[in-house]
């Protein structure tokens, strides 16, 4: 059941976009939301609905997974047309129903404008997530950020504890669904009760589970410390990025769709 | 006791990653009986015994505990079985959370409703079946040895005192020394309260040894279900599905292959001595 949760979920393949250097996919996401935000009216949105049509394409990943991934955003999604439809101006929509006379055109082209907007925004950043893995995007930031370094920022240190997390994010689903059955096969019942014995119910699982993330921290470094890990300084690594003519293309199609969409702008 | 019918479960329905654990298996676990379920890794083992308590939901089919069928029934009910079918899970030492081992032993029975009296009585029972001493009781769980807490879990769920106890690899990870206790613990067990027992195990010695019926899972399917020496004489067929018979049927069946004139059913070194025994005596009587 907690196994079900996509946010992030990383599709192993081989396309174009899994072949891009994990330094400029960050950049190009970056590149992306900023031309999503300049996008001044209708027409902006198709130069980034090629954009990402493009990124769907050379990716291996389906749309469907997307639109899976926009239900539990749904809510949000309603929400913000809702507001944009309440406090938008112009003529009512339907002159003659008296009920509805709230509805208004701006206001239903503000909430269209924002729902599309959210939409583009939710695939571009997925697609990051679905073709690099977690341990090439901490990576990536921490080369994008050793600038930093220069300000006493630890960087690397920041980045080894992300690639950590994330590492453990599914171990500890996985334990998490372990306990709760053992739990459940000596008759523990989670889903009856007021909210105290609700709660008093989540401690068969929390305990053994804290139990079990501190013995596996300590694991862990132990056997980070055998193969003499001592921290970022001098440490060299296994995958060298260097860009290709993949990563040059993809950039000059971003900078080109990002030019249209500030030509769109001005005039 | 336990019957299933097509039973099939498949894991992630409806995304890319659907995968079925088992299909079809129809099997019916006498009473009394103490059944070795055996199996490849990833032959469905855990996922079938984790269906006899209503932990998992078949994908299809049925499970009748006693004649009844288990997702038919209220929710109350099926509560209930999770009593009468005790499952202890793999390296079950680290479902343990309370400050004392008697606490830990008395939460099974708690939530079954069972008064002070009735609890007390069944914790020191239990902890009688694995072999602690009363002593350990007060101490913190997390104090104990493994192979201690390891028999603190397994006296969790025998405190339930289930008609049906189910484990799942019990011995895994324990010296030589704590296998044969604990197996020999679960053996007296089953003796004294004539209930049911599944054994899961890698161990072909193991479940030679202690197991009156052999259930094997392959690729998700049941691919035999049938007494000790009626599986273990397929012995090619155990090989090819990355299983194995015991070593000292291994030994026979090589000692008949070279001509000597042994029995092939042999499962247990007491039976391999015997047979030797026997095999002697004849020789000696030939001699003279």
């Amino acid at each position: 059941m907690l196994k079900d949760i996509t946010i992030g979920q990383y599709f192993p393949g081989k396309s174009f976009m899994h072949r891009l250097d994990p330094r400029m996919k960050l950049l190009l996401t970056v590149l992306y939301v900023v031309s999503l935000f300049l996008v001044p009216d209708f027409w902006g949105f198709l130069v980034i609905g090629a954009v990402i049509a493009l990124v769907v394409a050379s990716s291996g990943v389906s749309l469907k997974v997307v639109f899976r991934g926009l239900k539990p955003l749904m809510f949000i999604i309603i929400f913000t047309a809702f507001f944009n439809i309440l406090y938008g101006g112009g003529e009512p929509l339907f002159p003659n129903i008296s009920w509805l006379a709230w509805i208004k055109t701006e206001g239903v082209r503000n909430a269209l404008f924002m729902i599309i907007r959210i939409i583009l925004l939710i695939m571009g950043t997925s697609y990051l997530t679905y073709t690099t893995s977690p341990v090439m995007l901490t990576d990536a930031m921490e080369r994008i950020f050793r600038p930093l370094k220069v300000l006493h920022f630890p960087v690397h240190e920041l980045a080894m504890m992300m690639t950590i997390a994330l590492r453990f994010i599914p171990t500890l689903i996985d334990e998490t669904d372990k306990i709760i059955n053992a739990q459940k096969a000596r008759g523990a019942d989670f889903e009856t009760g007021n909210i105290i014995r609700r709660a008093k119910a989540l401690i068969p699982i929390l305990i053994p589970l804290l139990i079990s993330a501190f013995r596996r921290a300590e694991e862990l470094a132990d056997a980070m410390e055998c193969r003499c890990y001592q921290g970022g300084e001098g440490r060299t690594r296994y995958k060298v990025y260097s860009f290709s003519w993949r990563d040059w293309a993809a950039l000059g199609i971003m900078l080109l769709a990002m030019a249209t969409i500030i030509l769109f702008m001005i005039f | 006791m336990i019957k299933t019918e097509h039973l099939s479960h498949a894991y992630g329905v409806g995304t890319p990653f659907e995968t079925a654990a088992i299909e079809d298996v129809n099997i019916h676990i006498e009473k009394g009986d103490y059944v070795g379920i055996i199996g490849h890794t990833g032959s469905g083992k855990s996922t079938l015994i984790s269906h006899f308590n209503a932990i998992l939901k078949p994908t299809s089919g049925r499970i009748l505990i006693d004649g009844r069928d288990l997702w038919d029934a209220d929710k109350k009910t099926r509560i209930q079985t999770r009593f009468d079918v005790g499952l202890v899970f793999q390296y079950p030492e680290y479902q343990l959370f309370e400050e004392t081992v008697y606490k830990d032993i008395a939460f099974g029975p708690k939530n079954m409703g069972l008064s002070a009296a009735e609890i007390e009585k069944r914790v020191e029972k239990a902890i009688h079946f694995v072999g602690l001493k009363p002593s350990v009781l007060e101490k913190s769980p997390f104090d104990l040895s493994g192979g201690q807490k390891r028999r603190v879990a397994i006296a969790g769920v025998m405190a339930l005192q289930p008609k049906v106890l189910i484990l799942d690899e019990p011995a895994a990870g324990l010296d030589p020394r704590g296998r044969d206790e604990i197996l020999s613990r679960i053996r007296d067990y089953h003796k004294e309260t004539k209930s049911t027992v599944l054994l899961v195990s890698h161990s072909m010695e193991d479940i030679s040894r202690n197991a009156n019926s052999i259930l094997v899972m392959n690729k998700g399917r049941c691919a035999m279900h049938a007494s000790v020496p009626e599986v273990f004489e397929h012995a090619d067929e155990l090989v090819q599905m990355g299983l194995d018979v015991p070593k000292i049927t291994r030994v026979f069946i090589s000692l008949q292959e070279k001509g000597y004139p042994v029995s092939r059913n042999v499962y247990t070194v007491e039976q391999g001595k015997a047979e030797l025994m026997r095999l002697l005596q004849k020789g000696g009587d030939q001699n003279a």
